[in-house]
């Protein structure tokens, strides 16, 4: 597993160890022998998110899924494996290495999602009648909903 | 490790101690906040929403559907009484009917029909509340963009709350609470008395269900406990304070190289003493080592909402044994034993708490140690809060202070009686009390000083 950073001093744990008392016979003070906990958590989350021998099985679903005409996964890549993203590519851990890309390929997917959107959808409000013609009425949502009569079903 | 070590020694001490009382305010806070939220937003709603006059063509469904006294769609006590106590009929013969798939272990049946309930709700409730704020609002969303949007934001909102795991745990939390608002907002549109008289009823449910020893959700949190599973279920789970609980710290444990660490005697040392202490903890005062777990599953969002509430207390050495098999695979099975009981036994004494159970009263706490509530307490608590909301503010303002003075008192019960206790009837009594008060009280009070320009 590759869940230990070499070389990550133990003061990393001083916050969420105890410190070790300093008999020597009872088990548990053998805090001082043990490696400290990854320096890096891949997921925002920390030690409570996703394993990282599962992220990466994870981030490349996530990314698949994304074409199925649902970028909000791609979203929800991102903003999962944010520290992944946030560590600039020269100097993060070896272990993001293989989600990195996944996620990097998210990113790019969903703010090209969001652009393409966000400029229909500002054209068609700010446009209105003028641009589109008498289609606009025949387009916007709360028409379209009048029309089929789904809103009369919650009174 | 160190205070693994403290606690090691005296196993038997009450949980007392300063674990508890640093985090127990984090772990209320935490179940406050989105109570809060969920109340809040519903609130909103109702009050961009609704329109309080017209009756909804729901109650003159169901009103016809019961075969109501007077002519379908009038509000008055006999049908109102009539159809709180058919909801009731329907959530218990529900209730069983899970209890029963949960004996059979029909695991999958569960998580179809709870994928699918969740779904329903966020595609069909959140598409008409989304229809009902544009059409109010006024604002020209185009059809295809919205027609891209919902069942996407459904779809992610479904995952998300859902498999917990696979999404950041806020968004988890949002999804829940997104799912109890839309749920509260279409119990809302029912006609006055009979959400009054729905609260009332199901207040006593809860308290009859969890707490009668023939009760259903009693019958599924013995089944639960008896067998140390967790019903699948949309329970809102709030964040652990401490994040050792968090599954990468024990995959960290888990991985961590034996041999050179320990050796055989503190092995057995350390084997000998959590069992010692499992078995003190046992023996003596049960509380202080058991942790409560409750699930609910979410009903169908049309007239039967099934509640099942299940509290599954494990014993501490119960979860030694289940860690014990989990991580027989790995390389030491002696060092893993070692490695992975003493960290994950060690805090849940400290904590006490209540499991809530989505639709049963019911607080508890989780395996990680934090605070779960169930969806329905939020749903029922946010239904009451908005049919307050239909008639003035300040009845809001009461009622909200007394829902949530009664989760405070819910909690305390639970902490003293340290088993699952219904989280509905408190708050709802406190609730309603709180309404009629205010309504027939506090307002003229509040309308005459203004009118007399005393004050306010």
């Amino acid at each position: 597993m590759e869940t230990r950073v070499a070389g990550v001093p133990e003061d990393e744990e001083s916050g969420l160890l105890p410190r070790p008392s300093a008999a020597g016979r009872r088990p548990s003070s053998r805090g001082p022998r043990f490696p400290p906990p990854p320096a890096a958590w891949a997921t925002v989350d920390g030690p409570l998110g996703l394993p990282l021998e599962d992220a990466e099985g994870h981030a490349r679903r996530f990314f698949l899924w994304g074409f199925a005409c649902l970028p909000f996964l791609w979203a929800i890549n991102c903003c999962y494996f944010w520290p992944v993203i946030r560590s600039p590519a020269a100097s993060s851990p070896s272990t993001f290495a293989p989600i990195r890309p996944y996620v990097v390929r998210s990113a790019i997917g969903f703010t090209i999602f969001s652009v393409v959107l966000i400029t229909w959808a500002t054209t068609f409000i700010v446009g209105g009648e003028q641009l589109f013609g008498p289609v606009w009425n025949d387009l916007v949502m709360y028409n379209v909903a009048d029309k089929l009569g789904i809103t009369g079903f919650m009174g | 490790m160190a205070d693994a070590a403290a606690a090691a020694a005296v196993p038997g001490d009450a949980p007392g101690g300063t674990t508890v009382l640093d985090s127990l305010g984090e772990d209320i806070t935490r179940i406050v906040y989105p109570v809060s939220a969920c109340m809040l937003l519903v609130v909103l709603l109702v009050s961009l929403l609704s329109s309080p006059s017209s009756p909804s063509p729901l109650s003159a469904s169901i009103a016809a559907a019961t075969g109501g006294v007077s002519g379908g769609g009038d509000d008055d006590i006999p049908t109102a009484l009539i159809t709180a106590l058919t909801f009731v009929v329907a959530v218990t013969a529900a209730t069983f009917l899970l209890a029963l798939l949960f004996y059979l272990r029909c695991t999958p049946c569960l998580r179809a029909y709870l994928g699918f309930s969740a779904l329903a709700v966020l595609l069909v409730l959140g598409g008409q509340v989304a229809l009902l704020l544009l059409s109010r609002l006024r604002f020209p969303l185009d059809a295809v963009s919205f027609a891209l949007l919902l069942p996407n934001a459904a779809g992610a909102l479904a995952l998300a709350a859902l498999a917990p795991a696979s999404v950041p745990i806020a968004l988890h939390q949002a999804a829940l609470v997104a799912i109890a608002v839309l749920t509260a907002f279409w119990f809302t549109l029912l006609p006055e008395w009979t959400t009054w008289a729905l609260l009332v009823a199901m207040a006593i449910y809860d308290l009859a269900a969890v707490l009668l020893p023939g009760g259903p959700l009693r019958v599924l949190l013995e089944l639960a406990i008896q067998r140390n599973e967790e019903i699948p279920a949309l329970v809102y789970e709030a964040r652990p304070v401490d994040p050792r609980h968090g599954r990468n710290w024990r995959l960290w444990r888990e991985g961590r190289q034996p041999g050179a660490d320990l050796d055989d005697s503190s092995t057995v040392e350390v084997i000998g003493e959590v069992l010692g202490r499992n078995l003190q903890a046992n023996s003596g005062n049960s509380s202080s080592s058991q942790v409560h777990e409750a699930a609910t599953l979410a009903g169908d969002v049309s007239n039967s909402r099934p509640r099942v509430t299940l509290v599954a207390a494990l014993s501490s050495s119960d979860s030694t044994v289940a860690q014990v098999g989990e991580v027989s695979a790995l390389q030491e099975h002696r060092v893993a034993v070692a490695e992975m009981s003493v960290p994950l036994i060690q805090p849940r004494p400290q904590r006490s708490g209540e499991e809530v159970v989505e639709d049963e009263d019911g607080i508890g706490l989780s395996s990680s140690g934090a605070i779960k509530l169930g969806l329905g307490d939020f749903i029922f608590y946010s239904v009451l809060v908005g049919r307050a909301a239909m008639y003035d503010y300040m009845t809001v303002y009461a009622c909200y202070l007394a829902i949530i003075a009664g989760l405070g008192i819910t909690l305390l019960l639970l902490a003293f009686f340290r088993k699952a206790l219904p989280a509905l009837p408190v708050s709802i009594a406190l609730g309603i009390v709180f309404y009629v008060l205010t309504r027939t009280l506090l307002e003229e009070f509040v309308v005459q000083c203004s009118t007399k320009l005393l004050m306010f």
